[in-house]
């Protein structure tokens, strides 16, 4: 059978076509962005690597530090979820863990899981579960925003005392650039590897 | 322009298969054995639900304080508005338009906009098409920047710990607030928008 793609938007049909390099394949009618063509698996791996790297910088390096007086204080990420659990806030602290710890922490996991047995030629195990998992944790991660938050916080505490931010701040940037280059990729590619190994073992 | 409910196509969510099932289609992929299915499931209750549940947490998200500030001697409380008008007023007028982008334009116009495409679903309506698909699309994308304040809120009371010089709180907003982020996500997420170019068909 010829491998169509079915627009999510207004149920379009496509048949699916080679598109050249760095392009996205959009819908003939809502113009809503059908898939990409970004094939290469080891190159995703790659990302997913920088994207790890620069979520551990970003977790255990302060985001901000403030110096006033005598005083030094620090914002590391886990300290921003203990300081709202302890304010009488823990469905704030959960929304905090989920949407920049456990998301994106449980997505490069998976991702590395599954990509690394498939850059080798073996399929992942639990794949299908494991797939289904990383598309239910997409839309809640939202790293990008938590930087925005850093550099408004920042500002906002210019007027209040010496407020510098750290190296944590550069992982959380790092990790937003990685993340989004990770979303230019096409993940049905995944899924036919998987196919293919599945295939010939 | 073929579109998969007439050749009894539908491509599974989760890994893209395109699969042949009858309608209203609810079969397992080959693939990956999750349910397929032409439509989203309850599309328009669910949506509608979350979304009303939205609009009603946006008062008390906007009306109560959501931030308290000591700064001896002084001491602020700060709705999302004032706390705006704080930023605007120190300086910082192009991050106070992020803010107030953020916090209160795309809340408002997230909540307004899927009634719009809920109630204009509900009547078959063939007004813009196009023109909705892209409202819903933006939607999408721009629904979880309205975190913004409570991580601006959390990372200020983590970090500002300085005795009796200095303190940060949180105040009663920031709850519902986070609630109104996640169930307009939430109510965008049910919505189904390929209602948009049904055409009164079913």
């Amino acid at each position: 059978m010829r491998e169509l793609a079915i627009c999510m938007y207004c149920d379009t049909v496509h048949e699916r076509v080679e598109l050249p390099a760095r392009r996205a394949a959009r819908c003939v009618n809502c113009q809503r962005p059908l898939y990409h063509s970004n094939t290469d698996l080891g190159a995703m791996l790659a990302v997913t690597i920088t994207a790890t790297v620069a979520f551990v910088i970003a977790n255990l390096f302060p985001l901000i530090t403030l110096t006033s007086g005598g005083f030094q204080t620090e914002a590391t990420l886990w300290r921003a979820i203990t300081a709202s659990y302890v304010q009488d806030l823990p469905v704030v602290a959960v929304s905090l863990a989920v949407t920049l710890i456990g998301a994106p922490l449980f997505e490069l996991g998976l991702l590395l899981w599954v990509l690394v047995p498939l850059c080798f030629g073996t399929r992942p195990l639990g794949f299908t579960r494991i797939m289904r998992l990383m598309h239910l944790l997409r839309p809640w991660r939202m790293v990008e925003v938590f930087l925005l938050g850093v550099v408004v916080a920042v500002v906002k505490l210019s007027g209040l005392a010496a407020a510098v931010p750290g190296w944590g701040l550069f992982g959380v940037a790092a990790m937003t650039l990685a993340l989004a280059s990770l979303a230019s990729f096409d993940r049905g590619e995944m899924w036919r590897r998987a196919d293919a190994i599945g295939a010939t073992s | 322009m073929t579109r998969g409910v007439d050749l009894r196509l539908a491509a599974c969510e989760t890994c893209e298969l395109v699969v042949q099932a009858s309608d209203p289609l609810v079969g397992l992929c080959p693939r990956c054995g999750e349910p397929v299915r032409s439509r989203k499931h309850n599309a328009r209750t669910r949506s509608w639900a979350f979304l009303s549940a939205a609009a009603v947490l946006y008062v008390p998200a906007n009306t109560l304080v959501m931030m308290r500030t000591e700064q001896f001697p002084s001491h602020r409380e700060d709705t999302i508005l004032s706390g705006i008008a704080y930023l605007w007023s120190e300086g910082a007028s192009s991050l106070a338009l992020l803010v107030f982008t953020a916090s209160i334009v795309i809340p408002l116009v997230k909540i307004g906009a899927l009634g719009v495409l809920l109630v204009t679903t509900g009547q078959h309506s063939t007004w813009r098409p196009h023109g909705r698909t892209l409202l819903y699309r933006v939607l999408e994308v721009a629904g979880h920047w309205s975190m913004l304040d409570v991580f601006v809120v959390a990372l200020l009371t983590a970090v500002v710990q300085l005795g009796r010089f200095a303190n940060v709180e949180p105040g009663p907003a920031v709850l519902p607030f986070a609630g109104v982020v996640i169930l307009t996500m939430l109510a965008s997420s049910s919505f189904d928008p390929r209602a948009i170019w049904d055409r009164g068909a079913e």
